[in-house]
């Protein structure tokens, strides 16, 4: 275990800059999750970090090791791949033991880890089995298997749950959070899913257009925005955004943007700043709860109901909204005020 | 990954030659020469190395045995004014007919049949048609020599007499050996065209020929709007083949009639054999067998482009 | 028309041509069996005599012939495939200086006939004292194989995932190992179509073995059976004997491998 050190990295390729500045610190033993839109950079990062992709400027270090120049192989790393990359034409046990064989490890010890490796995972009875037979579940927990078993300082993973349906999804997301706090391995974990980010990592990385827009805790992230991209990207249903001007409010801050949560958007009573009057746009009911998108003036709010609601689109709604529940954003840089 | 993959991928090309401080470490470099090498080397040895030689000595008037003297382009300009080789070209020309367009024209004709039918058992009649293509053309030559053989001994001699047709010495007739020896041509190559567009037939949306009809297309519309159109990838591929056989034929003009009689059935391929090790014209076969390959490149970059901007 | 008579239509045309394809090959085998000597000409049949094979193998010494094509085709192929899946691993996976160059060079090889380099080839090796030997007729196919093997296996290594690429050389597998032991596997059937066109257009080769083979005793089957053919021109069944056994090896593969034969001549194989 070591910890990860990214110190003004960037990534040209011709006249793209897919990744600018990047500097970010992981610490020992962290769940670090790469956090971003398609494009963001956040697997160009990754691939630096693995070897994979040469180092246009900046250093990478893992542990006290500046590791630019360093091959794969020597960086004492594991990495999960999106499609898997399982070897297809290897057993299960033959692909969990690869890397272990490559390196040499006497043959008693590569037992003993794969067979530990797959107790942890569930695979004992698909030791003998090849990818090909092999479900979507089963062959990324080999995928996860191959890396656990290296043992190394640390584990990357690159969108390793995207292929998989949504339950599973779910279900896996847990395991692999379970499994990184037993090992307590530093974990750089990639995916374009903030609900994903958000449930996994110990810090977050919000990466947009090649730069690190924020990083912190998932706490920091949705109570401090730093900008207003992060504060859109975090948070399901999204943030609305608008002006005071739009809606017809005068807030402090004047000509700022303002952002809002839909949990602090709410049908009209005593407390709250308003009353806004607007039209439903669309009804989301889930049940438990109810998201309903108004439109006000020009801009779109999402109010947030509990239980039913019994709205239909068009019709006219009263709603306010909790003070400490807004974000304030400079109109022209996007920064949090 | 659409908007940003876009220009990773352009960039990615552009690098992907290798140039310095683009390699992630680790990745097989210089390695990569090495695996090249042996191919290279036996490559560039007995191929590049010939095909400039090749070049050199097309500009030699020699005759393989003693010292040779400058010709410059004289061999090549001899493809116009000897009498020989122009009859090859000629006849090469003829000889496309043969193996190029009329194995076309069969395939295009089954195509045009089973356009909307689904056909079971393709890979049992694939089998059969693809057999001539892989028997040596030697052996191909030879059993139609047996076929063509004059008198009433010969297969074809004999069939035609059921049918009251006289006899012809199919391979010795001046204008009887050329079309005798395409047809041979044709026979070996019909296959490869048949599949090739029955395959790429069946590929065609039924909603396309659905649409034509419905437009109140008929049969031959229907196949000059659908199917032609829609076939342009197999049939360049269909003609780019055959006819770059039907200009590398030497084994079946050698064997069948050697290029007689007279110079009835020479073809390019066949000028090079004779005039390098029967003649003792060494510089002008070269000279014939480069002229040949320029006219396979221009061929079969000719059909692709065509093929590509149709497209 | 309707769907349906179309089809059938369509399988009358397939079934007429097929027949058309394989009337002179039946031909060609009711001959060799025909009584030796016999005036019966090609397609008539007479009963089965075995007899002109063995005089064909032993008189026509064709059992000379076929070693000679087995050395021949053996060797070419072997190694050619050897070297291709070489060169095509570095083009197909691999990222190096003026790989393009060097591609598009194979490429140019590929559409090369032979006949253009069989006279510099012949007069070259002949200064080397190399002609009338083996080597005469294995080192050129060597090298047109080469062309066509390792545009196939660089077509073929594109189609691989980089990821496994990656993961093998995350875990440490060097890239030759990678090659062989992870990536090779998979390809199997891509390798054994090039295998089965290779030994095809190198068993079926003749102008360069009628160019460079004087000796008797090296003479491959193309080249064996002109020479018979020269020799026996009355003699039908016996010629038509001669040409089975030349033409039956590759027959042979091509009945068990068919698929492998036709997808590699669909590919827009332009070689042979």
């Amino acid at each position: 275990m070591a910890e990860v050190r990214f110190e003004k990295v960037g990534k040209r390729y011709g006249t793209v800059d897919a990744v600018r500045d990047f500097t970010l610190e992981i610490v020992d033993g962290e769940f670090m999750v790469l956090v971003g839109p398609s494009g963001s950079g956040k697997t160009t990062a990754l691939r630096m970090l693995a070897g994979l992709e040469a180092i246009t400027s900046g250093s990478i270090f893992i542990g006290d090791r500046e590791v630019n120049q360093v091959a794969p192989r020597e960086r004492d790393i594991a990495m999960v791949f999106q499609d898997y990359a399982l070897y297809p034409q290897m057993t299960v046990f033959d692909n969990l033991a690869f890397g272990l064989r490559r390196r040499k490890v006497p043959s008693a010890d590569i037992k003993r880890r794969v067979e530990e490796a797959a107790r942890v995972l569930d695979l004992g009875a698909l030791l003998q089995r090849r990818p090909g037979q092999l479900s979507g579940g089963q062959a990324q927990r080999v995928a996860l298997g191959r890396a656990l078993v290296r043992e190394p300082q640390v584990f990357l993973m690159d969108e390793p749950l995207s292929n998989l349906d949504a339950k599973l999804r779910t279900q896996t997301r847990g395991e692999i959070r379970r499994l990184q706090l037993q090992v307590r391995t530093t974990t750089v974990y990639v995916t374009h899913d903030q609900v994903e980010a958000m449930t996994m990592g110990d810090r977050i990385a919000v990466m947009n257009d090649g730069v690190l827009e924020q990083v912190g805790t998932p706490e920091e992230l949705y109570e401090r925005p730093a900008n207003r991209f992060v504060a859109g990207f975090i948070g399901s249903p999204a943030m609305s955004f608008f002006t005071g001007e739009e809606v017809g409010l005068t807030l402090p801050r004047n000509g700022a943007v303002v952002g809002v949560r839909p949990e602090h958007v709410r049908p009209w009573r005593e407390g709250l700043i308003g009353p806004l009057r607007g039209r439903v746009a669309f009804v989301e009911a889930l049940g438990r709860e109810t998201f309903v998108g108004v439109d006000v003036g020009e801009a779109r709010l999402v109010v947030f109901e509990e239980g039913r609601a019994a709205h239909d689109v068009g019709d006219e709604i009263e709603f306010g909204l909790v003070e400490s529940g807004l974000r304030y954003f400079s109109a022209e840089s996007g920064a949090a005020l | 990954m659409a908007v940003a993959a876009a220009p990773l991928e352009a960039a990615g090309a552009a690098s992907r030659d290798g140039s310095p401080g683009e390699r992630p470490p680790g990745e097989p470099r210089l390695v990569g020469y090495l695996y090249l090498l042996p191919a290279f080397a036996v490559f560039a040895g007995f191929v590049l190395y010939p095909l400039y030689r090749a070049a050199y000595i097309s500009l030699w008037d020699w005759d393989g045995l003693t010292a040779g003297t400058w010709a410059g382009l004289d061999n090549y300009a001899e493809v116009f004014t000897d009498e020989a080789l122009r009859s090859a070209f000629v006849h090469a020309l003829i000889l496309l007919l043969f193996y190029a367009v009329l194995p076309l024209l069969i395939g295009l004709l089954l195509a045009g049949v089973m356009a909307r039918a689904r056909v079971r058992g393709l890979a049992l009649f694939r089998a059969i048609l693809f057999l001539p293509q892989v028997i040596a053309m030697v052996v191909v030559a030879l059993m139609w020599k047996m076929i063509y053989q004059p008198g009433e001994d010969g297969a074809l001699n004999r069939i035609l007499g059921w049918f009251g047709i006289e006899g012809r010495s199919w391979l010795g007739d001046f204008n009887l050996a050329l079309p005798s020896v395409g047809l041979v041509g044709t026979y070996v190559y019909f296959g490869l065209a048949m599949v090739l567009l029955t395959a790429g037939v069946q590929k065609i949306p039924t909603s396309l020929y659905d649409a034509a009809r419905v437009d109140g297309a008929g049969p031959f519309r229907e196949f000059l709007a659908v199917t032609l159109p829609g076939l342009r990838g197999e049939i360049a591929v269909a003609l780019t083949l055959t006819t770059i056989y039907a200009l590398r034929n030497f084994d079946l003009v050698y064997i069948t009639t050697h290029g007689g009689p007279g110079n009835a059935t020479t073809v390019p391929a066949f000028q090079v054999f004779s005039r390098a090790f029967e003649s003792g014209q060494v510089g002008s076969a070269a000279a014939v067998g480069i002229t040949l390959t320029l006219i396979i490149f221009v061929i079969s970059l000719g059909i692709n482009r065509l093929a590509e901007r149709s497209a | 028309m309707t769907s349906r008579a179309e089809q059938s239509l369509g399988y009358v045309i397939l079934g007429l041509f097929s027949l058309i394809a394989l009337l002179p090959i039946v031909g060609i085998l009711f001959t060799a069996l025909q009584e030796p000597g016999g005036l019966a000409a090609f397609g008539t049949f007479d009963g089965l005599h075995f007899e002109n094979f063995k005089t064909a193998w032993e008189e026509g010494n064709f059992g000379s012939y076929l070693k000679s094509s087995v050395i021949v085709s053996v060797s070419v192929v072997a190694v050619a495939v050897l070297l291709s899946i070489m060169a095509g691993y570095a083009f197909g996976l691999m990222r190096f200086r003026g790989s393009t160059v060097l591609f598009y060079l194979f490429l140019l090889g590929l559409m090369v006939p032979t006949e253009a380099i069989i006279v510099p080839l012949y007069y070259d090796l002949r200064e080397l004292k190399l002609t009338n030997t083996y080597w005469a007729l294995i080192l050129p196919q060597i090298a047109t194989s080469v062309a066509f093997g390792t545009y196939w296996m660089r077509t073929y290594f594109r189609t691989v995932p980089r990821s496994l690429v990656e993961a093998a050389r995350l875990d440490g597998a060097s890239s030759w190992f990678t090659l062989w032991r992870v990536l090779l596997p998979l390809a199997r059937p891509a390798v054994l179509t090039m295998t089965v066109l290779l030994f095809m257009w190198t068993w079926n080769e003749f102008l360069l073995a009628l160019v460079m083979v004087s000796d008797e005793g090296l003479r491959t089957a193309p080249l064996g059976l002109s020479f018979f053919q020269g020799r026996n021109t009355s003699e039908l069944s016996l010629m038509a004997a001669a040409s089975v056994i030349v033409a039956l090896p590759v027959v042979i593969v091509y009945v068990f491998l068919q698929r492998h034969f036709i997808r590699g001549m669909l590919a827009g194989a332009v070689k042979g």
